[in-house]
């Protein structure tokens, strides 16, 4: 659906190499990984000063992201005063349309997701530029999906959190960048901490926050944490880039390997709520079709005539069924792929 | 394990040129350049950032990588790098740079552009080489002028995206390279996989060597397998097939008056041949080698990716009962079992020296 960030210029016999090698069983990528194991990444948290939660991540081929949260209180506007706030100019540009919708319903639950901000930033691209609107809409998403983040933000009933979260592509767009931003979102997100409030949560008060920032509490509390009753083993959301070749199906895939994909899908994962589930299962919060790249990379390809082991042509049409419940499926289940990816960031910070 | 996070490797502290370093600095923090020696000398010491004064003594000559201004007699860095002396001569050795193409380097490119009479090739090196149409051998190895049924039939020989492996015939007065491909060591390659690295110019990376282009005999069943290394930095890596892209084996020992025997009407087909899962495997794992060499900041050059591939080999039956629980992820060769494998074949290689 989105824009791919660069054609690939692959020749139509590396094409056809590269196709015939994954589609094989087992399949061999190009650097011999196996289909579900994810090149080593490098990470730091809490590497920005000023800002509550920060991090920064750099995948195997040299992207590199950086993402800032900030948060600050700001008054809780009750349904009839809620014009005025727009038009002191709080607004953001890259504010999603439907956040405004869902303002008056979701107001009972303790919150509005007009509290959360994202934007995306890729060097070299407008802020309006259809790539950049899309990724931070689907990290917008993601996180204000299971409706109870918003919930964290409240400080009492006229006072809230308003939390920014800025997210920056240092590199160029090399690969489809999603990922990569959604696991930096994460990670800035389990490093952030807000001011502890030492008075002011009764009803008419107006809040006093602890400038000692080591009293400060997590946003997202660990779910070993004793500190605070409300530690639970919510997580932000992940988004992974899964792709399918023939019946084979690869995760973190490189450039080369997306370039001959049958299917590109990104699935949106998080821990699921404990009382919906107890199986360990990851609960599926979204998953969004992506043009593959072969599509336009078929060019090349063109040339010769299609063969058994000959040159490649991109394969026309969907995906089937039983494909995307497996690459669903490889995700969320029990031990799976995105318990491992969820299990290993938890693990870093 | 399929899923890490490492956190970054601290930085290396940075020498700066101050007084404690044997090259001591004066009250203006420029380097004292002391005695001149007669041979070529490279600093390893301190490493000079663009713009950054030199010296200002005026005995000594600009080379390589600084300048001048008309005004003052100091010499200034234009690249990051190391500082090299040759008797009065000061250049600077870059850090990292992009390939300047030399006469009678053998490179891999990829063409990026058709135009009626020649081919526009990216070789990585600041502009893009030419590749004109009669610098080819034609289909069948016919010898004859180039006419304009060829100039129609351009994109049958390579079109946009095709990986080629060349030679630089001459150089343009801006730098610019034009190749030629009349060999039969040289021509459209198939059957592998591509890796750019970083060429010739400074770090690591694929190293001017007398053997570029060379047959792996590979194990695990995989046969033979070519290595082309670019000078610029680009890397192909494919099953070997006959004797044409290898020196000295067949291909270079046909006379030119026998040339249509062994062109074949086959040398700019973009087909694949068939190609076992086995060899699939081990061009992978010579892929995974050459990345490892170049994480791990070495050259890479015929031996070294030997005594890599070599290390691979040999590492695999020990290492992945303790810690991969086997399979194909024992294979991949990044990270840390990457730094392992570039430890043994240096060692490997300093042993075989003595």
């Amino acid at each position: 659906m989105p824009p791919t960030p660069l054609p690939t210029l692959l020749s139509s016999s590396e094409l056809s190499y590269l196709h015939t090698s994954l589609s094989l069983s087992p399949p061999i990528r190009p650097d011999a990984r196996s289909p579900t194991s994810f090149r080593p990444l490098v990470a730091e948290t809490d590497l920005l000063p000023t800002a509550n939660g920060s991090a920064r991540l750099c995948f195997a081929d040299g992207t590199e992201a950086i993402v800032g949260v900030k948060a600050e209180v700001e008054r809780t506007g009750v349904v009839g005063k809620k014009v005025d706030l727009r038009d002191s100019g709080v607004e953001e540009d890259i504010e999603m349309g439907d956040g405004d919708d869902k303002t008056v319903g979701s107001g009972k639950v303790g919150g509005e997701d007009r509290w959360l901000e994202v934007t995306v930033d890729i060097p070299g691209q407008r802020d309006d530029d259809a790539m950049v609107v899309f990724l931070g809409q689907m990290i917008f998403e993601g996180l204000v999906a299971d409706g109870e983040f918003r919930g964290r933000l409240v400080v009492n009933e006229r006072w809230h959190w308003r939390v920014f979260v800025d997210i920056l592509l240092l590199s160029a767009p090399l690969t489809y960048p999603l990922p990569l931003l959604s696991l930096t979102t994460h990670l800035a997100l389990l490093s952030t901490h807000l001011p502890a409030p030492v008075a002011g949560l009764g009803k008419d008060d107006d809040p006093l926050f602890n400038d000692d920032w080591d009293a400060a509490f997590p946003l997202y509390p660990s779910a070993y944490s004793k500190s605070r009753a409300k530690a639970s083993i919510a997580r932000p959301p992940i988004t992974l880039l899964v792709i399918s070749v023939g019946d084979n199906i690869f995760f973190d895939p490189s450039h080369a390997e997306l370039a001959v994909a049958d299917a590109v899908i990104a699935v949106t994962i998080a821990s699921s709520t404990s009382e919906n589930r107890n199986d360990g299962e990851l609960s599926l919060l979204a998953i969004r079709t992506i043009d593959p790249p072969s599509r336009l990379s078929s060019l090349a390809a063109e040339v010769g005539q299609a063969g058994e082991d000959g040159a490649w042509k991109p394969k026309k049409g969907g995906m089937s069924r039983s494909v995307l419940r497996k690459m669903v499926g490889m995700c969320v289940e029990k031990g799976g792929v995105g318990q491992e990816v969820l299990g290993g960031l938890e693990g870093f910070t | 394990m399929p899923f890490t996070i490492s956190v970054p490797a601290p930085s290396i502290p940075i020498i700066h040129n101050g007084p404690s370093d044997s090259d001591s600095a004066d009250s203006e923090g420029d380097i004292d350049m002391g005695r001149p020696s007669k041979r070529a000398k490279l600093s390893t010491k301190s490493i000079v950032t663009p713009g950054e004064t030199v010296t200002d003594d005026p005995q000594w000559m600009r080379g390589h990588g600084t300048y001048t201004s008309p005004l003052t007699s100091a010499i200034v860095s234009s690249v990051s790098g190391t500082l090299q002396k040759t008797n009065k001569l000061l250049s600077i050795n870059p850090l990292r740079a992009r390939y300047t193409p030399e006469i009678g380097d053998l490179v891999v490119g990829r063409i990026v552009e058709v135009q009626t009479k020649r081919w526009k090739v990216d070789l990585s090196a600041p502009l893009l080489a030419h590749l004109p149409l009669s610098a080819i051998n034609l289909p069948g190895g016919i010898l004859r002028k180039r006419t304009t049924t060829d100039e129609l039939a351009i994109r049958s020989f390579f079109s946009e995206g095709d990986l080629l492996v060349a030679e630089v015939q001459s150089l343009y007065q801006d730098g610019a390279a034009s190749l030629h491909t009349r060999s039969l060591k040289y021509g459209k390659l198939r059957n592998g996989v591509f890796l750019a690295v970083s060429g010739t110019g400074g770090g690591a990376g694929v190293v001017r060597a007398r053997r570029q282009v060379w047959t792996v005999h590979t194990g695990n069943g995989g046969g033979e397998v070519d290595v082309v290394l670019g000078v610029n930095g680009y890397i192909w890596i494919c099953k070997h097939s006959g004797g044409e892209l290898v020196e000295g084996k067949g291909g270079a020992q046909v006379s030119i008056t026998r040339i249509e025997d062994a062109v074949g009407e086959s040398m700019y087909s973009n087909r694949n041949d068939k190609i076992g899962s086995a060899t699939r495997r081990e061009i992978a794992r010579l892929a995974g080698v050459v990345r490892a060499l170049v994480e791990g900041g070495v050259r890479v050059d015929e031996e070294m990716v030997m005594r890599g591939y070599e290390a691979s080999l040999g590492g695999e039956d020990m290492e992945d009962d303790d810690e991969d629980g086997g399979g194909e992820s024992a294979e991949y060769l990044g990270g840390e079992k990457g730094k392992r494998i570039v430890e043994r074949a240096l060692a490997a290689v300093h042993a075989a020296r003595g």
